[in-house]
């Protein structure tokens, strides 16, 4: 595929629209794409961009999912916190992945579709993200970021590689906004592209070593070496969009650097937090695609409301079994969640990018691997999508017996976002039902 | 119709077996007592048509030989074996039963055997950012360097950060081994030409703290003299005055700074600390009276902020029991540039700060105690540091560079310090096959070796500056196949492998001198040196990194801290940091003697004895009216035979772990005892099997809570399995102390008082606990002391569980199908001696499991090239 025209770059009078409409205030030409053999061709429109969140234990899906199907739905209770955006978002309802079962296991398997996560000798394979950055190439400094809320780093990721290898999230908003924001000074500039000049040969070296030593080695060795042949290769094939990216000046931002939240208990201002990360980050257009797990499984007791933590850990709360008191404090925090997703969608439709909202070029996915909690069950999950430039303000609803794949819904935000594909995961065509606005 | 199914499929197989032929051919053939059960029972229910549990017989293949099917096969295998399947056991004779297992058993083992004879045990495995810290502190000889948290956490599988096949590598951590090489080489190299300049700091009288008081007025501190508290006027008239006290009597808990006055670490590193102190007790009227008891303290190292803490504050000197005599103490702490020490005594009150109608703050304590409160008095403290190697360039740089001489360096960019020479080529050479022997942890050749060679000539030749070029290399040494990955035993003339495993097994790092010198020398597969060498590392000081890493994973330690008790039903442990603190090193400590001390397995369950310090004692209800238990360093105590104590499994920190800081779990404890303590862990549920969901609405008890998850068939089976045990806990609270009845917020009838921090506190005691039981083989216990006598029972399996948890901790592998015969024989060399723990290790690491097909006490090859 043609890489280069796949991605739409604005021009420079829709950059001082964004300058305007933004609170973040970029200093320098902002969306240069690297210079390529075909750089010179700059179409009009802005780019598109993904935001997928996650939560691992999902919502209650009685007050989430509407009874009427269509576009004359009523709001679901937990909809109607999102009442104002109501034609800004499509909920849907008999998606999952087919062979994806298993509780908890399929935490990791939300964006790849990864059959039979429960198997032994099961390997997860590319996410979404993943996938989509490989087809964009190297646009903006960092090809995706990968963020987390209270996440247990070592073991749950929403980005998985093509072989199927965790890639970890970050969970420090100031190290993010460091990398985001924070200029390199002069000396530090020239030590640096040293540093990477010095990491080409180093990797060279490395990699002539591996090779020879593969020879030597069984199949079962050589499949472990080749994810250390790998590494090597996709670290130089960063280099050089590393080294250009390092000599560019970072955007500049008015915010200030936001401050760690370490209290796992403050679970709802580490997740508020982080999608202001990820709001900065599609703004400043440092990346384009950004995923964000919200590991409810790692958080303990939380803060539900000043003074009011709630009686048990969040996965033990999941594990409600119709006691009153549980069901009352799940639902205040899938509300509380919803708010938080409100206030991103909001923010994103304030801010005009050319001649529309951010909005309508940011896709938002917002879902889970738990259809419900309560019984480890890992169909008909909940899922929304939001913005991206879809016509919206409806229910589409699928079979609830017999799942239409979560994945078909994965390849046309794939081909919204400029890639071009046949098949993602287990998808078996696009998403019936759900097209692109026209401008 | 399913069982001409069947038997089509049989007819298929059998014309696989002719077809693939040669060789293996008896391989393929189900045994005919498996053939039969499945004609005759297990169709009837997994059949095409209903495929029970997601599981069609006629589906599955029995070439042995691909691992997928292999792994069904060991599942039925094992269903059949535990007498699960079929589900009734009237369709399967015992007699009947056992041919099925034998024969279906050995065709797995000899399928399993020829995988591991052709590939090995397990792959070659990368080294964990622990192990790999470990490593380069060895090689560099950096006992300090801090590097781990550079690189990404590793995944876990079969509970351990040690598993080949979730220690994948992406360019996410190859980059982060890349940085963390580089990270370890410039704190090698000499930060000058000369060591940084080491400074004193002398404290007395008020320079001895911050401020004149701190958070809780002065029943929280004072300065005083002849064992009087002086007033300010008093303090301004003698503030140098040696002969006053700084007397401390709270523990280091928000809002609190308690740092001497005016000392920042101009520069990261280690500080010596010297102080003269007592322990006292505050009597009415801030007077002090010498203490009846030693007082442990240790020091947190933390920015200067004030009340508020910003960034990390770290527990560092270690602890430390102040006596009553005043007497001189000596500790180390670690700081970074710019942050202090504060005083952190343990097991003390914490004031509660109140600013009533907006006033000026107010402080509220627990009751004055009758006997006086106890703290400790400080009369002088110094500083000294950042200490320095003795020798300069550090031994750090020499393994860099040699005795090379070094100037200081002229670009501000670049290194600390240049290396000259004026033969760069001929140094370099020399250099890096020094460093080489000094990494690797096998020789390496000098084919292998010419790659990294080649890359510091062609940086020389760009006329990058020689210790840098140098770094370059050892930078890309560090981070290649030699030292990231680890590789199994496989020829028998492969010494080093057996002696990399030894070590990173027993001191999570690479192998010492004599290891390797005994692996050049092709002696670490005779038996003798073998349980030497493995008696002398346990013996090393290295041995506790394995103590800590195991427990941290087995036991999950690591998450010891992870969930804060709730202070409205637990007031007694609010702020208690110490408390936790102590069953973390009680659990290591004991573990560690199942070690060193060769104790038996049994332990695991029950022993007549704990280790303990003050504070435990009294957790443990221990020496009342008795010889009381001072200090903080844990000794071992014989405990009274009614102690519901001893054995891990009844550790406070085993069931702080299990519990989530309000509440326990019977379900949650249960499933955890089964799977880490047992080696039973629950099943995992059929995939085709429907979740249930349980109606829990009405349940009062946790009892009724529980019937109502069990009432549906499927859930029961196997809650049945875990929950007995975790009912047998049910006398633990959330810390492990020990109770008789629930608690609640409002129910029940009221407890109320104010707790260590000064706070109101109003809770009600609720229903009776009940921790009887009946485990799954039908034994019934009425408490933990029965319970303990059944499970102890059957010590050979609580040693079988020890043995598998070591078997993936050693190998990265878990217990193959074909290891198992192997497992039981080491039981048996263990049985006489009633399965003690250090022989259990010591039979593994004998065992072909650790040492690959080759064993031990083979005669050995005379070929050496390695």
């Amino acid at each position: 595929m043609n890489m280069c025209n796949s991605v739409p770059i604005p021009t420079r009078p829709s950059r001082r629209a964004f300058l305007r409409g933004l609170g973040v205030t970029l200093a320098l030409p902002w969306l240069e794409s690297l210079p390529r053999a075909c750089g010179a061709a700059q179409p009009a429109a802005p780019p598109c961009r993904m935001l997928l969140i996650s939560n691992n234990l999902g919502v209650l899906p009685q007050p989430f999912f509407p009874r009427q199907t269509g576009g004359d739905y009523e709001l679901s209770p937990y909809l109607s916190e999102l009442a104002e955006l109501r034609d800004d978002f499509t909920v849907f309802s008999g998606l999952s992945h087919p062979d994806v079962a298993g509780g908890h296991s399929t935490e990791n398997c939300f964006l790849t579709g990864a059959r039979g996560p429960t198997r032994s000798g099961f390997r997860n394979s590319i996410s979404l993200d993943q996938f989509a950055a490989e087809a964009l190439g190297p646009l903006t400094r960092f090809r995706t970021l990968n963020l987390g809320v209270n996440i247990d780093k070592a073991n749950r990721s929403l980005s998985w590689t093509r072989n199927g290898i965790l890639l970890p999230a970050e969970d420090s908003a100031s190290a993010l906004f460091q990398r985001m924001f924070v200029q390199n000074d002069g000396a530090g500039l020239r030590r640096q592209l040293r540093r990477l000049e010095e990491r080409g040969s180093i990797l060279d070296t490395l990699l002539d070593d591996a090779r020879r030593f593969g020879r030597s080695l069984g199949a079962d060795d050589n499949r472990r070496l080749d994810q250390y042949l790998t590494s090597v290769r996709e670290i130089e094939q960063r280099l050089d969009a590393a080294r250009v990216w390092e000599t560019r000046p970072k955007p500049v931002t008015n915010q200030a650097a936001p401050v760690d939240i370490p209290d796992k208990k403050l679970f709802f201002e580490k997740f508020d937090l982080m999608l202001s990360m990820a709001q900065l980050a599609l703004e400043s257009d440092s990346t384009r695609i950004v995923t964000l797990m919200v590991d409810a499984f790692a958080t303990p007791i939380f803060k539900l409301h000043e003074n009011q933590n709630t009686t048990d850990g969040y996965h033990n709360l999941s594990h409600h079994g119709q006691a009153a008191d549980k069901v009352q404090q799940l639902e205040d925090a899938d509300r509380q969640q919803m708010t938080l997703l409100r206030q991103l969608l909001r923010n994103l439709a304030d801010k005009r990018e050319g001649e529309r909202r951010l909005l309508d070029h940011t896709m938002v996915l917002y879902g889970s691997n738990m259809g419900d909690s309560n019984t480890h069950d890992n169909t008909n999950l909940p899922i929304l999508l939001a913005g991206g430039g879809f016509t919206h303000g409806q229910h589409l609803a699928f079979h609830r017996e017999n799942n239409t794949p979560l994945a078909n819904l994965y390849l046309s935000m794939l081909h919204r976002l400029g890639v071009e594909t046949d098949v993602f995961a287990s998808s078996d065509g696009t998403l019936s039902g759900l097209s692109v606005t026209p401008v | 119709m399913t069982v001409s199914r069947i038997l089509r499929t049989l007819v298929l197989y059998t014309a696989c077996v002719i077809s693939c032929g040669a060789g293996v051919a008896d391989d393929f053939a189900i045994p005919p007592p498996v053939r039969e059960l499945i004609q005759n029972t297990c169709v009837k229910c997994h059949n095409a048509d209903t495929a029970e549990g997601g599981f069609d017989v006629a589906r599955l293949s029995f070439e042995l030989t691909d691992r997928a099917s292999r792994r069904r096969w060991i599942l039925i295998h094992d269903r059949i074996q535990r007498g699960e399947m079929p589900p009734n056991s009237d369709d399967l004779a015992p007699q009947r039963r056992a041919a099925v297992v034998n024969s279906l058993g050995s065709a797995i083992h000899n399928a399993d055997l020829a995988d591991v004879v052709q590939h090995g045990r397990g792959p070659m495995r990368r080294l964990n950012r622990d192990e790999y810290q470990q490593n380069l502190r060895d090689v560099l000889a950096l006992p300090t360097l801090d590097i781990r948290d550079i690189l990404p956490e590793d995944r876990e599988q079969h509970l351990f950060n040690k598993t080949t096949e979730t220690l994948d590598i992406s360019r996410v951590q190859l980059t982060a081994y890349l940085e963390a090489a580089e990270a370890a080489l410039l704190q090698a190299i000499a930060s000058g030409i000369a060591p940084p300049a080491t400074q004193k700091f002398r404290a007395v009288g008020r320079k001895l703290f911050q401020e004149t008081s701190t958070f809780g007025n002065r029943q929280a501190m004072f300065f005083s003299r002849d064992s009087a508290a002086l007033d300010n006027k008093q303090l301004d008239a003698a503030a140098d005055d040696p002969g006053i006290e700084l007397a401390l009597f709270r523990s280091a808990h928000w809002p609190y700074y308690g740092y001497p006055r005016d000392f920042v670490a101009p520069l990261p590193g280690e500080y010596r600390v010297r102080f003269s102190a007592r322990a006292v007790l505050q009597l009415p009227g801030f007077k002090l009276t010498p203490a009846t008891a030693p007082q442990p303290m240790t020091f947190r190292a933390r920015k200067r902020s004030g009340p508020d803490v910003s960034g990390d504050v770290r527990a560092t000197g270690g602890l430390l029991d102040i006596q009553p005599q005043r007497a001189t103490y000596t500790t180390g702490v670690r700081l970074l540039k710019t942050e202090t020490f504060e005083y952190s005594l343990l097991g003390l009150p914490v004031p509660l700060a109140r600013n009533v109608n907006n006033g000026p703050p107010t402080y509220r304590y627990p009751p004055f105690p009758k006997q006086g409160q106890p703290g400790v008095a400080i009369d002088w403290l110094e500083i000294e540091g950042p200490l320095s190697p003795s020798t300069w360039p550090p031994p750090s740089h020499r393994i860099l560079f040699d005795e090379l001489p070094i100037r200081a360096s002229q670009d501000a960019n670049g290194l600390p310090v240049e290396v000259l020479t004026d033969q760069p080529q001929a140094e370099a050479r020399r250099l890096l096959r020094r460093f080489v022997k000094r990494a690797a942890r096998r020789p390496v050749t000098d084919e292998a070796l010419l790659g990294f060679e080649g890359l510091i000539l062609s940086r020389l030749k760009q006329d990058v500056p020689f210790a840098e070029a140098m770094i370059s290399g050892y930078q890309a040494f560090l981070c290649s196949r030699h030292v990231l990955y680890l590789r199994e035993p496989l020829a028998a003339r492969d010494h080093f492998a057996i002696a990399s495993r030894l070590s990173h097994l027993l001191t999570n790092t690479r192998p010492d001198e004599r290891l390797l010198e005994l692996a050049a020398r092709q002696q670490l597969r005779d038996p003798e040196i073998l349980r030497s060498e493995t008696q002398r590392l346990i013996a090393s000081p290295g041995f506790d990194r394995f103590v800590k890493n195991f427990t941290d994973y087995w036991l999950n330690l690591k998450h010891l801290y992870r969930d804060e008790p709730h202070a409205g039903l637990y007031p007694e442990y609010r702020f208690d940091a110490y408390l936790v603190e102590s069953m973390e090193r009680e659990t290591r400590t004991f573990f560690r003697a199942m070690v060193r001390d060769n104790l038996p397995a049994s332990v695991v369950v029950k022993s007549d004895f704990a280790y303990v310090n003050d504070r435990l004692a009294t957790h443990y209800r221990l020496a009342v009216g008795k010889q009381p238990i001072h200090g903080s360093a844990m000794r071992k105590v014989v405990l009274p035979a009614d102690s519901p104590y001893g054995g891990l499994l009844t550790q406070a920190a085993v069931l702080k772990v299990t519990a989530n800081g309000s509440s326990t779990s019977p379900v949650i404890r249960g499933a955890w005892v089964m799977e880490r303590l047992l080696g039973q862990p629950p099943p995992p549920p059929p995939e085709s099997v429907p979740a249930v969901e349980p109606d829990v609405r009405g349940a009062k008890t946790i009892r009724e809570l529980l019937a109502r998850h069990t009432q549906a068939k499927s859930c029961a089976e196997c809650h049945a399995r875990f929950d007995p045990v975790g009912f047998g806990l049910e006398n633990y609270d959330i810390l492990g102390g020990w109770r008789t009845r629930y608690r609640g917020l409002s129910a029940g009838q009221r407890i109320t008082g104010i707790d260590r921090a000064g706070h109101d506190f109003a809770y009600g005691l609720t229903s009776a606990i009940d921790a009887g039981g009946q485990l799954p083989d039908g034994r019934r216990f009425d408490d933990i002391h029965q319970l303990k006598e059944l499970l102890v029972a059957d010590t050979r399996q609580l040693a079988r569980n020890l043995l598998q948890q070591f078997t993936v901790y050693t190998t990265g592998t878990p217990v193959r199908f074909s290891d198992r015969r192997e497992i039981e024989r080491l039981l048996d060399t263990c049985a006489a001696n009633g399965y003690r723990v250090g022989d259990l290790l010591q039979a593994l690491v004998h065992s072909k499991i650790v040492l690959g097909p080759a064993g031990c006490g083979e005669p050995q090859s005379e070929s050496t090239s390695p």
